[in-house]
């Protein structure tokens, strides 16, 4: 074991993993991710700042894709935070917890 | 509604704490990508409240980091300080015989009855045994606190139905001659186990504990457990003790609106005013010997994130004692003739820690002890960190 939790996972960091996973070694944008979860930028926001400063999450600037737009911040999963979401999709708690999120808690 | 969006977001840059600045940035370059006008709205309200709540996490940990560098070390300035700061158990024993004794003083001053004294100093002694007996397998038993809150729960709540009542409050139980309040001595110790472990069967003990309490009625203990619910809550940020605070809370609330009308007992009640009737300097042992009790808390700074929430815990519930025997007829504790007070005061001490664990020198580890963002707390000690 590589990965050792002191609490459970929240619903909404259980789901932000998930997505991550779901979409692995692909950058993903905040608010695609806000979107993409239903997490407001409030619970968004700090557990990706936590989950970065874990080392689960990488971040990057990126260029503008169209000419006259602001770079963007992009994330996604370490290697670690992969083996961290993969661990937690396997608990029973994940499949309750993502069955919370899609009847709409996340969204609460 | 665009131009409200990015006002707030701006608001938002400036309350964020400056080592996360890049954060904010990207937070409102997100802004701009947002096509709706009422969905960038939301979003950089979101923004908003996750800057202050980071912002007022981090001023907390400042002001804590301060603290333990500026009160405790000047304190650690003298060796002997320095040894007792780093034991609160050893420094709770010294502060509950001090108190003790000044009160034994003061009622020596104002001509209290001989049996006053020697319940006293027989309560304190019997502390004294508790405190050797209860602190050598406390630290061994961490699991079985929320237990043992449960059980001691119970025996507040059996107090409530089966205790012996007086002016329709019924709060005591008679032992021979003496009158016993229960929840003096058994509800700090509960507020500083529930600290060293929030657990769900300790949070029912808490329920109860506070069920109890708005039944007695007993309004002074009522609002120190919400007091110490209030430190333990600030100190985890975890939502059993949030739970465990908002029961409290009614019940106080409760306490407040039911009628306790118990009358001052000379040298037990109120004698934070009496006492300098007698002599300015009965009234400044009584004076001392209050803040004396305080004094184990302070090394609560000092101590790592789980320790200090039972300092804080400890230095609340002590306080709220404090506080409303100055504010209604409530017993003094220690310094006034009350074996109870005594009791749960060497009982409260006897469960802190025997030698904390230091917070180290750095910042950031104070706040990411005490940051809200933690509520997903995961170590990785043995993950390399690829980011």
């Amino acid at each position: 074991m590589g990965v050792t939790r002191k609490r459970a996972l929240s619903s909404h960091a259980r789901a932000l993993l998930k997505n991550l996973l779901d979409t692995q070694g692909e950058w993903r944008h905040g608010y695609d991710l806000a979107a993409l979860t239903g997490l407001k930028s409030g619970t968004l926001y700090p557990l990706l700042i936590r989950l970065e400063s874990q080392g689960y999450l990488e971040a990057e600037w990126q260029p503008p894709v169209a000419r006259g737009r602001p770079p963007r911040h992009a994330y996604r999963l370490t290697a670690a935070g992969v083996r961290l979401a993969r661990m937690e999709a396997a608990t029973p708690e994940a499949a309750a917890s993502t069955n919370a999120w899609r009847n709409g808690e996340a969204m609460s | 509604m665009r131009f409200a969006a990015e006002k707030i977001m701006r608001a938002a840059e400036n309350v964020f704490p400056a080592h996360l600045s890049h954060w904010s940035r990207a937070m409102t370059r997100e802004l701009a990508e947002i096509p709706q006008d009422p969905a960038a709205l939301v979003f950089a309200i979101g923004c908003l409240r996750a800057a202050i709540m980071l912002a007022a996490s981090r001023w907390i940990a400042t002001l804590q980091y301060r603290f333990a560098n500026t009160v405790t070390a000047s304190a650690r300035s003298a060796p002997i300080m320095n040894r007792l700061i780093d034991r609160p158990r050893n420094l709770g024993l010294i502060c509950a015989v001090t108190a003790v004794g000044l009160g034994l003083a003061y009622m020596t001053a104002g001509g209290a009855p001989e049996n006053y004294l020697l319940v006293n100093v027989a309560a304190l002694i019997l502390g004294a045994t508790a405190w050797l007996a209860v602190g050598r397998t406390a630290s061994a038993r961490l699991a079985e606190s929320g237990n043992a809150v449960l059980a001691l729960a119970l025996l507040l709540l059996a107090t409530a139905v089966f205790g012996a009542a007086a002016d329709g409050v019924s709060r005591w139980v008679i032992v021979g001659p003496l009158s016993i309040q229960v929840s003096l001595i058994v509800l700090p110790a509960m507020i500083v186990l529930y600290a060293r472990r929030a657990d769900a069967i300790g949070t029912i003990g808490m329920g109860i504990a506070a069920l109890a309490l708005a039944v007695q009625p007993d309004r002074a203990m009522a609002g120190v457990l919400a007091a110490g619910l209030a430190a333990i809550v600030v100190a985890k940020r975890s939502r059993l003790p949030v739970l465990a605070l908002a029961i409290a809370s009614v019940a106080f609330t409760v306490t407040l609106i039911r009628p306790d009308m118990s009358p001052a007992v000379p040298f037990v009640d109120r004698i934070l005013y009496t006492a300098f009737s007698v002599h300015m300097l009965a009234g400044l042992a009584v004076v001392t010997g209050c803040v004396v009790l305080i004094l184990p808390a302070l090394s609560g700074a000092a101590c790592s994130a789980d320790q200090r929430s039972m300092m804080m815990a400890f230095g609340a519930s002590w306080a709220g004692v404090v506080a409303a025997a100055a504010l209604g007829n409530y017993p003094t504790p220690l310094v006034g003739y009350s074996g109870s007070a005594v009791l749960g005061y060497l009982l409260s001490v006897a469960l802190l820690p025997g030698a904390p664990a230091t917070v180290g020198s750095n910042l950031d580890e104070t706040v990411s002890a005490i940051d809200p963002s933690a509520e997903d707390d995961i170590t990785a000690s043995r993950i390399p960190k690829l980011a």
